[in-house]
Formats: structure tokens, C-alpha cells, sequence
């Protein structure tokens, strides 16, 4: 080809051709209130600006103003989607630093709770996923409907069990508000046998599927190394390698006393996260079954019922617990000065940290692609913000 | 009475003949709409419309008042020109490719005796009216989209056309009727192998032309919003809508026609009414399976559209072109 | 179960014919499959016993007093602090003098339920009250003993909660409650 002519095009194509796109807040698949300029050449992410803060709701300065009898139902709004685990990280906090103590079958039904709520978040998440892959009005629409519907199944659960379907304020320091009504745990185990059926059928769906492959493998590699340098935790760090998963290395909760697999696929693209969160689903409904076999007899909580708003005292101290949400370490960091209210309460949200690790994997990357690594980290802004 | 000039007679007639036409075109167009929202509803576990009307039958009566009354809003620094005028643009080539169809032996506005080709080239225009919306309206997006569209819609216009000459091969001339009527014994798709292939080969084509999932990266919901239509709203994004339906029917009825047989039925012979019955349904069929492929699907990647319809539909499409053509030849002892 | 792209071309190909056909199968299974809408309001499902719905002030069963006894505590416990109430002193009881609830922010998160003394405070198991205008969610004592009376109550009152939670004075006890 003449040099010449070469050179014009080169220049043209690949120089200085660039576009400033804001895939602003309001968007169908931000995953929530996202604001990332992208600077675009042609189709390739050249460069990535990540705005967050739409969602503040000084979270931090309320758990300096309520008691640790009224945070609770507040603490499930960080994290929305997965709401009991971001219940339990605040009250087992308050239970470290006050040293209280928590009776077996709470612990048991915490873990029950937390594994359905695990699997009800992972519904969400493959939905709101093939939805941003698929179209409102397509293929991924679908998906997102029969995962939608299999969540209901699960909040019908939680609705029997606590009376709310999103928010619960289930857990109180010292144990759980509320204890099984009747005839729920045979309801649980239908619901959770329905469910592990229906994961078949998702998997048949998606998982040989030659387009829904092409969207995923090799999308959005995160590498052993940036993972654990940039500090992701959940389904993104065991995605790449690394074998970090709360519930084993310091288990919580009587997790030490169920059997269950870690997942842990080396890909690191988006398809390993998603082996990982399926993988995730089918372990959860295995603890749920456990946990319902050996629920001991016992009281719920080792506290009176909650009579007053001061009622609860925590000793003075400082301590940081952490909990496996679905998203990540979901961790609540509390200073106690011996009253009724923390001093300082620092939230570790889990999606917040996982979001450190987009300019690393977004750039040189297309923009459909963007939208599929979004989903495959699965931010709650809730958390990210608080 | 004078009696007209019969240029002027035909002319009335024509035009008559057309209105008639466009009207049941339009209003099968916005009752596809409802077909479309329930059977997909259906296939996910719940009911479409059912409120507006019994079962939602007035449901697209009350979606077109609603575009008529909304207001129109331009962006202040779109193009003008070019913004307004791009859905006539857009609608009048969809428009159009119903003037060739034949509804029924003796039934239809013009059969012309290049037939095929009229549909393939006019249908191929709606491209023009896309991009001038994406380009009027002064917006990344919908540019960005336009020009993804373009790539794609050129790219499967290829293969579309190629598989679209395959029936004509078969039947050994361009014009419509003479293609359907060359079905009266098998239709085309049970040929097995080239018809039923081709068939297949006709869908996909027909999902790229349409931008249907997997292949509507040009809407994209989730990353370009509504694609070059975005700025759109009111009577224009009516007009749109209008005519991306109507193209969706007319491809289904091509494919009816080219492959299915198009009349061909129980007592099609005795009145052409019963065969625009048949075609009719053989359309809905076609329509109905794009359809429930669009709801199966994740889309896929713009440069992975490309690779598909240059890499894999373009030589298959090729080579059955090349295999009917032997066989047809073969066949036939003159040649 | 899958395999990686790009292994060869025909693999590929068949993988990919397999996938679809298995897809479209998912598809038209659930087509065929209930659907699973309610027709609300036409029909509406079964609540749970203790469902969370609105809120409600309650009389006495047996002597048809007004149970709430203007002790502020579930004023006080409030996390978003929309109960209001003024105490009113009698001779043998008190009274809530006023009683205001902000429904449109409340959080629903039963605490009032829980602290309260006298069961005076519960909640429906319902939610039936769209409205148009924001005022009439500001809820006065009246309305609230007539949603009191209009609604059908949920399982939890303020003893039964607590009576649920408190560990058992004697540890050979057995807990595990059961309604």
C-alpha cells in the first residue's frame, strides 16, 4: 500500500478521535445511581472517570444518633439487596465489642436467613445481568422475569417468617426478633427444591449458549494479582483465584459447623464470576437444608425483648466485624463509649471496594462490554455510598 | 357521463387500491404490536395487556392516541431538516415493499415481474431515514447507534438478498406470484436440504435486517437507551414505530411467500379470500417465530454481529445459492 | 458443561445449534406454564399472619377503652421519628391526648409494635391506602383507630414480641416457639 496513504489513515483512525460519553446516573443498567465518563475511541473505552455519591445518605452519622436498638432496621438499607447480611454485620459489631453472647438457634436461623438471602441477591443479580446483556425487550427480559419470579418465592418466605419482603430489621444485638412460625421450615424446603429445579433450567439457557459465552469469556479478566492488590473481595476475588471466602477463614455465626463448598474458578472474566455465583446458589440452598435439619430448640435471643430505646448498653471498646454478604465483605467497624449509642460506626461496604477495581479492567475494552462487567461486578449503590 | 382518460381511471384506481392497502397495513401493524406483548408476556410467566379493553384488545388504540397527543419536543440544536424529515424517510421505503406482495392470486396492487428484487432494494432504503436520525438529532448516542446500524443492516443485507434468490432460482423468475404459485405441490422449506436451510438462513438474515435480539445493537435498551430514535417522541416516534413493524411484517410476509408457500392451502383454489387467510397466517408464523427467538436470546457484540454475517451467513448463504443452482440445473435438461 | 470458543469451527457450529434449540426449549416450556400474576385488585393473595402492613391504634376487647396509654415509648423509639404524642393525665389511667403517625415516612419496621406496653399500637395486614394527596397520610388518632377497626389485625402486638424474644427464665425450659 502506498506509505503515503497509509499514513493518512493510520492518523485518522487511531490518533485523535476520541468521545467523551457519560453513561451518566440515570441509565437502565448503571446497576443503580453510576456515573462513569467514558472516553471512547470508536468502540474502545480509552478511559474511565467513575463519579459516585448520588446515593449518600450519611449512614455513618445515623449510627452516631440512634440507639443499637433502632440501627438494625436501618443497617438493611445499605446494602438493600441483600439485606440480612448487612443486619448481621452491624449486630454481631455490637456483639464483639460488647462481648454478648448469641443463643445456638440464633445463630442457626441467622445462617438460614443469610443463605436464603444469598440466594435471592444472586437471582437478582443473573437478572438485572442478562437484562443489561439482553435488552429490555429482549432475550434478557426473559431471564430477568424467571429470576424475578424465583426471588418472590423467596421473599414469600421472609414474609412469613419476619412480615416484610425487602427491608426485615430480623436481627436485634443479642440475637433475632423473630422466631419460625409453623409449618415454615416445610415451606422453606418446598421453595428451596423448586428453586435448585429452576437453576437447571438457567444454566440450560445460558450456559452453552454460543452468544451468551461470546459476551462473557475473556470480558472484564480480572488477574490473581490485581484482585488481591486492589482489594476486591466475594465472587470477584474467588473469580480469580483466590480462595477467600469469610465464612471459612473466620467463621461466624456457627458457620464452622456446616458443610459446604468455596467456589473457585481461576478465569477471572466474567463467565468464572458467573460459575462462581451459580455455584454459590446451589451451596446456599445445601446450607439452608443443613441449617434446617439441625435447628436446636432454644431461645432466640440472649436479651429480653426490647422495651425501651436505651434498653441495650455496649461496653466500651472498639472492634470490627465482618460478614460474607453476596457482593463481598460486608464489614461495620464500631467505637463504643459505653452508652446507648456507638461513638463512631465506619461501614466497609463490599460493592465500594469492588468498584476500585473498574479502571483497571475497563479500559480497552468495548462499550457493550462495559455493561456486562457491571453486571458481572454487581455494585448495590446502597452500599457504595451509604 | 365523460368517461376519464384511462390513465386518470387507472390512477384513481391505484390509488384507491393503495389507501385500502396502507389502512389494513397500518392496522394489522398496531395489532402485531399486541401479538407481540402478549405471546412474549406468555413466555415469561405472565399475562400482556389485559386491562385496556377485554384482554387488551383496545390496548394499541390507547398507545396510538397517546402518541398523537404527546408533545413534541426537538432537542434546540438538532438538525431540522434532516431531523423531521427523517421518519418519512424511514417510513416510506417500509411502506412501500407492500406494493409487490401479491395477498392472493389476482389480489395485491402491483405485481410487478421483479418483484424480488423491487422488496429486497426498497426495503434496503429504510438505512437512509435510520441515519438521519441518528444524525439530526445531535446526540452521541443516537449516532453511535446510527452508526453501528448502518454496519450491521449493510453487512446482512448480503446474505438476505442471497438467500432471498434462492426460491427465485427454484422457481426460475423474479415475480411474486410466479414464485408462489410454483409451491402449489411442496413449499419450499420442506426441499430438505437447500430449503429448509435456506429458511433457517432467511431467519437469521431476517433478525439482523430487523434489529431484533440478538442481533438490536442498534437499540440496545440497556447501553444506547432507544438507539437513533431516542430523541424521538410523540407522532414521529409513532411514525417510527410504524414503520419498523411494518418492515418486520413485510420480511415475514416475503419469507411466507418465498418459502412456505405462500397461498397455498385447503380451499385456496375456490376464493382468493382463503389464500390471503393462508398467507396471512403463514406470515403470523414467521412473525411468531422471530419473535420467540427475540425473547430467547442475549444480544450479542457489534463486532461479533459482523463476524457472523461476513465470516459464517455470507459463504453459507454463497454456497447454497451455488448448490441450488447445480441442482436446478441438474434437473432441468435444457440447461 | 460449556466448553471455550473457538476451539473448531464445526464444534462450534453444533454447540451453538444445540444451545439455541435447548433455549427455545426454556422458552416454550414457560410458555405453556401458568402464569404466575395476581389480578390485583380484583383478586388478592393470601398475607401471612405477621405481615407488616399499616398501622393501627386498638381498643380494649373487654371494656372497649382505648389501650394506649400515652407512655411515648414508641415515640422514642422511632428511627425516623414520626410517631407524636401528648400525654393526657385521668385519675385510675393516662391517655394519648394527641397521636399523630407520619405514614408517608414511616419505615414499617414494628418497633413502635414491639416496645409498646399495652398492645395499643399494632399492625393491619393490609396496606390498602393509596391516595392522592399526602395530607391524609398524616394520620390522627381517629383514623387510627378506625384503620384500627376497618382492617383485618397481623399476629404481632408488643407482648407476644417480646414474649417471643426474652430467653426463658429457667434454662430447662425448652424454647422454640410455636403459634
Amino acid at each position: 500500500m502506498d506509505p503515503e496513504a497509509r499514513k493518512v489513515i493510520e492518523l485518522g483512525y487511531g490518533g485523535s478521535e476520541r468521545l467523551t460519553m457519560n453513561m451518566g446516573p440515570q441509565h437502565p443498567s448503571a446497576h443503580g445511581v453510576f456515573r462513569a465518563i467514558l472516553t471512547l475511541e470508536g468502540e474502545t473505552v480509552v478511559g474511565v472517570d467513575a463519579v459516585i455519591g448520588y446515593l449518600h445518605r450519611c449512614h455513618e452519622k445515623l449510627g452516631e444518633s440512634l440507639t443499637y436498638t433502632q440501627y438494625p432496621s436501618i443497617a438493611s438499607k445499605t446494602d438493600y439487596v441483600a439485606a440480612m447480611t448487612s443486619e448481621l454485620a452491624y449486630v454481631s459489631a455490637a456483639e464483639l465489642v460488647g462481648k454478648i453472647e448469641v443463643p445456638k438457634r440464633a445463630q442457626y436461623l441467622r445462617v438460614i436467613v443469610a443463605e436464603l438471602q444469598r440466594v435471592a441477591s444472586h437471582c437478582l443479580w443473573l437478572g438485572t445481568w442478562c437484562l443489561d446483556m439482553g435488552g429490555a425487550l429482549g432475550g434478557g427480559a426473559t431471564v430477568f422475569l424467571y429470576c424475578i419470579r424465583e426471588r418472590e418465592w423467596v421473599l414469600d418466605l421472609f414474609e412469613a417468617l419476619v412480615g416484610a419482603r425487602l427491608l426485615y430489621g430480623f436481627h436485634q444485638v443479642g440475637g433475632t426478633r423473630y422466631d419460625v412460625p409453623a409449618g415454615w421450615a416445610q415451606k422453606c424446603r418446598e421453595t428451596i427444591g423448586l428453586i435448585e429445579k429452576r437453576l437447571d433450567e438457567y444454566e440450560d439457557m445460558l450456559e452453552s449458549n454460543a452468544f451468551f459465552l461470546a459476551r462473557t469469556q475473556g470480558v472484564g479478566t480480572i488477574s490473581r494479582e490485581l484482585a488481591q492488590t486492589v482489594g476486591v473481595s466475594g465472587p470477584l476475588i474467588r473469580g480469580s483465584g483466590v480462595s477467600y471466602d469469610i465464612r471459612r477463614l473466620e467463621p461466624y455465626s456457627s458457620y464452622e459447623e456446616f458443610d459446604f463448598k468455596v467456589p473457585v474458578e481461576t478465569g477471572g472474566d466474567c463467565y468464572a464470576r458467573y460459575r462462581v455465583r451459580m455455584v454459590e446458589f446451589r451451596e446456599s440452598i445445601n446450607i439452608v437444608r443443613q441449617a434446617l435439619d439441625g435447628l436446636p430448640e432454644g431461645p432466640v435471643s440472649s436479651r429480653p425483648g426490647v422495651k425501651s430505646v436505651g434498653q441495650v448498653r455496649v461496653a466500651k471498646g472498639e472492634g470490627y466485624a465482618r460478614v460474607e454478604g453476596p457482593r463481598g465483605e460486608v464489614g461495620c467497624y464500631l467505637v463504643s463509649d459505653g452508652g446507648a449509642k456507638p461513638y463512631r460506626m465506619k461501614w466497609r461496604g463490599a460493592s465500594f471496594s469492588n468498584l476500585s477495581v473498574l479502571p483497571h479492567i475497563l479500559i480497552g475494552c468495548r462499550v457493550a462490554d462495559v455493561v456486562a462487567i457491571m453486571g458481572s461486578v454487581d455494585p448495590v449503590f446502597g452500599e457504595v455510598d451509604r | 357521463m365523460p368517461t376519464l382518460p384511462p390513465l386518470a381511471a387507472e390512477a384513481i384506481y391505484g390509488f384507491v387500491v393503495a389507501f385500502i392497502v396502507l389502512n389494513v397495513i397500518i392496522g394489522m401493524v398496531t395489532y402485531v404490536t399486541l401479538l407481540e406483548r402478549k405471546f412474549a408476556a406468555r413466555m415469561q410467566s405472565r399475562i400482556g395487556p389485559y386491562r385496556v379493553g377485554p384482554h387488551g384488545l383496545l390496548q394499541p388504540i390507547a398507545d396510538a392516541l397517546k402518541l398523537m397527543m404527546k408533545e413534541d419536543v426537538v432537542p434546540r440544536r438538532a438538525d431540522r431538516p434532516v431531523y423531521n424529515l427523517a421518519p418519512i424517510v424511514f417510513l416510506v421505503p417500509c411502506m412501500l415493499i407492500f406494493a409487490t406482495l401479491p395477498f392472493a392470486p389476482g389480489l395485491g396492487i402491483a405485481d410487478l415481474n421483479i418483484g424480488v428484487l423491487f422488496f429486497l432494494a426498497v426495503s434496503a432504503m429504510e438505512i437512509v431515514g435510520l441515519f438521519m436520525g441518528g444524525w439530526g438529532s445531535n446526540n452521541k448516542y443516537a449516532l453511535l447507534s446510527a452508526m453501528r446500524a448502518v454496519n450491521q443492516i449493510i453487512s446482512y443485507d448480503l446474505p438476505f438478498v442471497f438467500v432471498a434468490l434462492i426460491p427465485v432460482v427454484l422457481a426460475g423468475s423474479l415475480r411474486l406470484s410466479d414464485i408462489a404459485a410454483a409451491q402449489a405441490g411442496l413449499p419450499y422449506v420442506f426441499w430438505f436440504p437447500l430449503g429448509t436451510l435456506a429458511f433457517f438462513a432467511y431467519i437469521v438474515a431476517t433478525l439482523a435486517a430487523e434489529n431484533r435480539v440478538p442481533f438490536d445493537i442498534l437499540e440496545a435498551e440497556s447501553e444506547l437507551i432507544a438507539g437513533f430514535r431516542v430523541e424521538y417522541s410523540g407522532m414521529k416516534f409513532a411514525l417510527i414505530q410504524l414503520g419498523e413493524y411494518a418492515h418486520m411484517i413485510g420480511t415475514s410476509y416475503l419469507g411466507a411467500l418465498l418459502f412456505l408457500g405462500a397461498w397455498s392451502g385447503p380451499w385456496a383454489a375456490t376464493s382468493p379470500w382463503w389464500g390471503a387467510l393462508w398467507f396471512t397466517l403463514k406470515a403470523m408464523f414467521v412473525f411468531l417465530l422471530v419473535t420467540w427467538i427475540r425473547w430467547s436470546f442475549v444480544r450479542i457484540r457489534a463486532d461479533q454481529i459482523l463476524a457472523i454475517s461476513w465470516k459464517v451467513l455470507l459463504p453459507a448463504s454463497l454456497l447454497l445459492l451455488m448448490a441450488t443452482a447445480v441442482v436446478v440445473a441438474l434437473r432441468s435438461p435444457s440447461g | 458443561m460449556a466448553r471455550r470458543l473457538g476451539q473448531s469451527f464445526w464444534g462450534d457450529l453444533a454447540d451453538l445449534c444445540g444451545a439455541v434449540a435447548r433455549a427455545m426449549k426454556v422458552t416454550l416450556i414457560n410458555l405453556i406454564r401458568r402464569p404466575v400474576t395476581v389480578h390485583y385488585p380484583d383478586k388478592v393473595r393470601a398475607y401471612p399472619d405477621r405481615y407488616r402492613g399499616l398501622l393501627a391504634l386498638t381498643y380494649d376487647k373487654e371494656t372497649g377503652e382505648e389501650n394506649c396509654i400515652g407512655c411515648r415509648l414508641c415515640e422514642y423509639i422511632c428511627p425516623p421519628q414520626v410517631i407524636k404524642v401528648e400525654m393526657l393525665k385521668a385519675e385510675k389511667r393516662n391517655f394519648a391526648k394527641t397521636f399523630t403517625l407520619e405514614l408517608y415516612a414511616c419505615e414499617f419496621c414494628e418497633l413502635c409494635v414491639q416496645v409498646c406496653p399495652t398492645d395499643a399500637i399494632i399492625m393491619m395486614k393490609s396496606f390498602d391506602m393509596s391516595t392522592a394527596d399526602r395530607r391524609e397520610l398524616l394520620l390522627d388518632k381517629d383514623r387510627l383507630h378506625q384503620i384500627g377497626l376497618k382492617f383485618e389485625p397481623s399476629w404481632a402486638t408488643g407482648n407476644l414480641l417480646r414474649e417471643m424474644q426474652t430467653p426463658p427464665k429457667t434454662p430447662a425450659k425448652a424454647g422454640g416457639h410455636a403459634e
